[in-house]
C-alpha cells in the first residue's frame, strides 16, 4: 500500500515540477497515456492507482488548474490500464481541455512538445474508444470529438506569437483524423488558413511537419486529379523525408507513382521492387507494351486495394496512354516493313490488334479511339472516315507527355 | 397556429431537408406573417432555389454521413414527436387552404377551387417547421405517410395532366412526407423503401421532364428536381448507415449507391475517388456498381462510342443530363481529328451518336459547326472547322477540359 502511494505521489510531484519549471521534454512522457503498457514508470503508476483507492487525496496540495489536469489524467491512466478505453478517452479529453486553457495563457512556446503529445494521445485514445463503442453496438463518435478538440488547439496556435510554428503539427494530426473518418472536406478550411493566413510562413514550420502536410495535401490533389499540384507536393514530401524511413517513402510512392504515370513518367523496376510496390508492376508493363488487356487485368487484380487508396480512377484513365503506345508499336512495325507507307494505319489493323488482345471492338469504336487520341494530342494526324485510315503526322506523330497531363 | 419558430429546431439527421439552409429564417413572428410563409406557393420557392449554384448540390453528397449520423444518434435521446394525423392532410390545414383557395387541381372536390376532402388533400411542404411548435395532430404517422406516398405515385402513373403540373405537385408533397418522417425521426426498413421510391420518382422525372415538356422552359424545373433528388439521395445514404446494424434490410443499397456515381459523372471536379474509398467492398462489387463504374470509365476516357452504346442498351435511369455533353464532345473530337477532304456523313454519325439526324444537325449548329449537303442531298459535317464556341451544356462538364 505504501508503495502504491509513493508511486502515485512521485508522478504528481514529477508532473508539477515539470509543469511549473516549464520543462516540456520532462512533461511530455507523463502525458503519454497510451504508452503506459510499455513504459515501466507509467505502468507502475497505473497499478499504484488501482491499489491506492484514495489517490485523489494526493492532489490536495496542487492548485486548481493543475489539479484539473492531473486528476483527469490519472483517471485516464487508470482506465486505460483497465482496458476501459471509452472512459480513458473521456477523462483524457477533460485533462486536455484543462491543459489547453493553461496553454493559452503562456506567452512562450515551451509547452508545444507536451501539446504534441496530447494531440497524438487524444487521437489514439479516441480510436481505441471508438473501437470499444463499436463493439458494444454504439455509435463511434470519439474520433470526431478528438477532431473538434484539435480544431480548438489549432485556434490557440494560430496567433502571431512563437506558438504558431506548432500549427502545422496539429494540422497533420487533424488530417489523420479526417482521412480516417472519411471527412476530408473538413480539411479545406484549415488548408486555406495554413496557405493564406498572414501569420503563417510555411518555411518556418518544422521540416517533419512540412513533409507530412505535403503528403496529405498531395493525396487530396490526387483525388481531385490535379496531377501537377499532386506531383509538386508529393515530390516535396519525397525529397525532404528521412530516406531511412522506408515505410514512409513507400506511402508517398503509392500516390506519386500513379501521378507520374499520368504525366507520362514511368518508374524503374528497381524502384518498384525496392519499395515493394508490386501492385504497379503490371500497370507499368501495360503502358510499356501498349497492352490494354494487361492494364485491365492489373486493375482487376488489385481493384479493392486501388479503390481503397483512391488511385483506381487515376490508373483507369491510363487507358489512353496505352492506346497511344499500341498505335506507336503498329507504326514502328509498319516502318520496318515499308517506311514510305508507315504513316498510314488502316483502322482494320487496329481492330485486329485489339481483337487479338481479346478486346471486343468494332471499327466505329476504333475510329472513336483515334479521334480521342488526336483530340487529346496523344497522336498527331487525322483519320479519314471514308477510307478507314489514320494518317499520322510525319513529324513527331506520338508526342510525349513529358510531365504534362493528358490533354493539356 | 404558431407553426413557425426559427424553423431550425426540427432538424434531426436531415439538416438540409427542412429547407431553411440557404434562406435566413424570417424574424417576424406575427401569425399572419407565418401564414404567408407557410402557404407560399411552390412557384416562388422555385425561383429562389433555382438561383442556388450547382456547386452547393455537390457539397451535399460529399458531406460526411458519419458527422450527421453522430448528430442523429445524439438526438435520439430527446423524445421525438409521434404523429396522430389520420389523413393525408391535417384537418386544420385543409380548412385553411379551402379558405385561401390554395388547392391544386388534384385536390379540388368536383373541380371546386374552394372545396376539398380528406381523400384529395395532401399536406404541403412547410419550409419553416419546428418540433417544438408542431402538434402531433399535424404530423402523419408512418402508415399514413406510406399511404400518402402510394397515392402520389399513383397520380404520377395515371394522371392525364401535363407532367410538369404533376411533377410540381408530387415534388412538393413528397418533400412534406420526408419532413414528417424526419420530424418523427423514424428509421427503419419501411422508411428506407419510401425514400428509394421518392428517389426513383425524381430520377424518372428528370427523364420525363426532358421528354414531355418540349415547349415549357424546363431548366428551372430540372434544377429543382435535381436538387430534391440529391437531397433525398443524401438522406437515403444516411439512413442506410443508421440502419446498418438492423437485421431488417429489404432494400437495394447497391443500386442507389450506383446512382450517385452516375449523378457525379458529369461533374469532374467532384472527387469520386474519395467517395468510392468510403464504399464497402460488397457495394463496390455489386453488379449495379460495376455497371455504373464501367459507364464512368468510358465517359472519363472519352470513349463516346462505347458510352452511348451501353446507355442506349440499358434503358434504365442513365439518360440523365449526360447524353448531350457526350455527343457534343464526340462532335468536337471528330471535327478535330477528321480528314478535311472527307466530310463526315451525318447519317453514320447519327447512328454512332444514337440520335435522329435532324437533332444531330441542330446539335452541330449548337456546337458552332456548319453542315452541308452533297450532290445527292445527304447531310455532311465538314471536318477541321474552327470551333467558334462551345455549347452551353459543355461548360460545366469536366471531362472535356484538360485535367489541370
Amino acid at each position: 500500500m505504501g508503495d502504491a502511494h509513493r508511486r502515485v505521489g512521485d508522478f504528481v510531484r514529477l508532473f508539477s515540477d515539470a509543469f511549473y519549471s516549464q520543462e516540456g521534454s520532462s512533461l511530455s512522457p507523463l502525458l503519454s497515456v497510451s504508452s503506459s503498457s510499455t513504459s515501466p514508470f507509467l505502468l507502475s503508476v497505473a497499478d499504484g492507482l488501482a491499489a491506492f483507492q484514495d489517490w485523489g487525496r494526493l492532489l490536495k496540495q496542487v492548485d486548481g488548474q493543475l489539479e484539473d489536469i492531473l486528476s483527469h489524467l490519472l483517471r485516464a491512466v487508470q482506465s486505460f490500464r483497465a482496458g476501459r478505453f471509452m472512459d480513458a478517452y473521456i477523462a483524457f479529453e477533460k485533462s486536455a481541455n484543462a491543459f489547453l486553457q493553461e496553454f493559452r495563457n503562456w506567452e512562450s512556446a515551451w509547452a508545444l512538445q507536451p501539446l504534441y503529445t496530447i494531440a497524438y494521445e487524444i487521437r489514439v485514445l479516441a480510436e481505441k474508444a471508438d473501437w470499444e463503442l463499436g463493439s458494444l453496438g454504439k455509435n463511434p463518435e470519439k474520433l470526431k470529438g478528438a477532431g473538434s478538440y484539435l480544431m480548438k488547439v489549432f485556434g490557440a496556435l494560430a496567433s502571431k506569437g512563437p506558438k504558431r510554428v506548432g500549427a502545422l503539427h496539429v494540422t497533420c494530426q487533424l488530417f489523420k483524423i479526417y482521412f480516417k473518418l472519411g471527412t476530408v472536406h473538413l480539411c479545406r478550411s484549415i488548408i486555406r488558413s495554413i496557405e493564406t493566413a498572414r501569420i503563417f510562413d510555411f518555411e518556418e514550420f518544422p521540416l517533419r511537419d512540412k513533409v507530412t502536410y505535403m503528403y496529405y495535401t498531395g493525396r487530396l490533389e490526387v483525388y481531385n486529379e490535379n496531377f501537377l499540384a499532386a506531383e509538386q507536393k508529393l515530390m516535396y514530401a519525397l525529397s525532404h523525408c528521412n530516406f531511412r524511413r522506408e515505410a514512409n517513402i513507400r506511402m508517398i510512392l503509392k500516390y506519386l507513382i500513379p501521378v507520374k504515370l499520368s504525366l507520362g513518367i514511368l518508374p524503374t523496376e528497381f524502384l518498384i521492387e525496392k519499395y515493394n510496390l508490386v501492385e504497379y508492376t503490371r500497370v507499368v508493363q501495360a503502358l510499356k507494351r501498349g497492352d490494354i488487356r494487361l492494364l485491365r487485368g492489373a486493375l482487376l487484380e488489385h481493384e479493392n486495394r486501388f479503390l481503397k487508396s483512391g488511385v483506381y480512377l487515376v490508373l483507369e484513365k491510363l487507358e489512353l496512354q496505352v492506346y497511344q503506345r499500341l498505335m506507336k508499336k503498329i507504326y514502328m512495325l509498319q516502318r520496318l516493313k515499308d517506311p514510305s507507307k508507315a504513316h498510314q494505319v488502316k483502322m482494320e489493323v487496329v481492330v485486329k490488334a485489339l481483337k487479338w488482345l481479346e478486346m471486343d471492338v468494332d471499327i466505329d469504336e476504333v475510329e472513336c479511339i483515334m479521334a480521342i487520341l488526336i483530340y487529346k494530342n496523344l497522336m498527331k494526324g487525322y483519320f479519314a472516315h471514308k477510307s478507314k485510315v489514320v494518317v499520322l503526322s510525319k513529324q513527331d506523330p506520338f508526342p510525349k507527355l513529358n510531365g504534362k497531363p493528358v490533354g493539356a | 397556429m404558431e407553426r413557425r419558430v426559427g424553423g431550425r429546431g426540427g432538424r434531426s439527421w436531415r439538416p438540409r431537408e427542412s429547407g431553411g439552409g440557404s434562406r435566413p429564417a424570417p424574424t417576424s413572428s406575427s401569425s399572419s406573417a407565418s401564414y404567408g410563409d407557410r402557404w407560399r406557393p411552390s412557384s416562388s420557392r422555385a425561383s429562389h432555389s433555382a438561383s442556388k449554384s450547382g456547386g452547393d448540390l455537390r457539397e451535399d453528397l460529399e458531406g460526411s454521413t458519419k458527422v450527421r449520423l453522430a448528430e442523429h444518434v445524439a438526438d435520439q435521446d430527446v423524445s421525438s414527436l409521434v404523429g396522430t394525423c389520420p389523413d393525408m392532410c391535417p384537418a386544420k390545414e385543409r380548412g385553411q387552404r379551402e379558405q385561401f383557395r390554395d388547392l391544386t387541381v388534384f385536390e379540388r372536390l368536383n373541380g371546386n377551387p374552394q372545396k376539398t376532402s380528406s381523400a384529395l388533400a395532401v399536406k404541403k411542404f412547410c419550409r419553416t417547421m419546428s418540433t417544438t411548435n408542431e402538434q402531433p395532430s399535424d404530423i402523419r404517422p408512418l402508415p399514413v405517410l406510406q399511404k400518402t406516398l402510394r397515392y402520389l405515385l399513383d397520380i404520377v402513373d395515371s394522371s392525364n395532366h401535363p407532367f410538369e403540373v404533376i411533377h410540381d405537385f408530387v415534388l412538393d408533397r413528397t418533400r412534406a412526407i420526408r419532413q414528417d418522417l424526419s420530424i418523427q425521426k423514424i428509421v427503419n426498413n419501411d422508411v428506407i423503401l419510401m425514400y428509394e421510391e421518392m428517389v426513383k420518382f425524381h430520377i424518372i422525372s428528370d427523364k420525363r421532364l426532358r421528354k414531355n415538356c418540349g415547349k415549357v422552359d424546363i431548366s428551372s424545373l430540372l434544377h429543382l428536381n435535381m436538387e430534391q433528388l440529391i437531397k433525398s439521395l443524401t438522406s437515403l445514404y444516411d439512413l442506410y448507415v443508421i440502419n446498418q446494424r438492423s437485421s431488417d434490410k429489404n432494400y437495394n443499397e447497391a443500386e442507389y449507391y450506383s446512382f450517385n456515381l452516375i449523378l457525379q459523372l458529369g461533374r469532374n471536379r467532384n472527387s469520386i475517388s474519395l467517395w468510392l474509398r468510403k464504399m464497402s467492398v460488397s457495394i463496390l462489387q455489386s453488379k449495379e456498381m460495376h455497371f455504373a463504374r464501367s459507364v464512368l470509365r468510358h465517359l472519363r476516357v472519352g470513349n463516346y462510342r462505347r458510352f452511348l452504346k451501353i446507355v442506349a442498351a440499358d434503358s434504365s435511369y442513365l439518360q440523365f443530363c449526360l447524353l448531350e455533353p457526350v455527343r457534343a464532345q464526340a462532335l468536337l473530337c471528330i471535327n478535330y481529328g477528321g480528314y478535311k477532304l472527307h466530310p463526315y456523313p451525318l447519317s453514320h454519325l447519327s447512328h454512332i451518336l444514337i440520335m435522329k439526324e435532324e437533332d444531330l444537325e441542330s446539335l452541330c449548329h449548337d456546337c458552332g459547326l456548319k453542315t452541308c449537303k452533297d450532290e445527292a442531298g445527304h447531310l455532311l459535317l465538314p471536318t477541321r472547322q474552327e470551333v467558334s464556341h462551345m455549347p452551353k451544356t459543355l461548360q460545366d462538364f469536366g471531362f472535356l477540359a484538360s485535367e489541370n
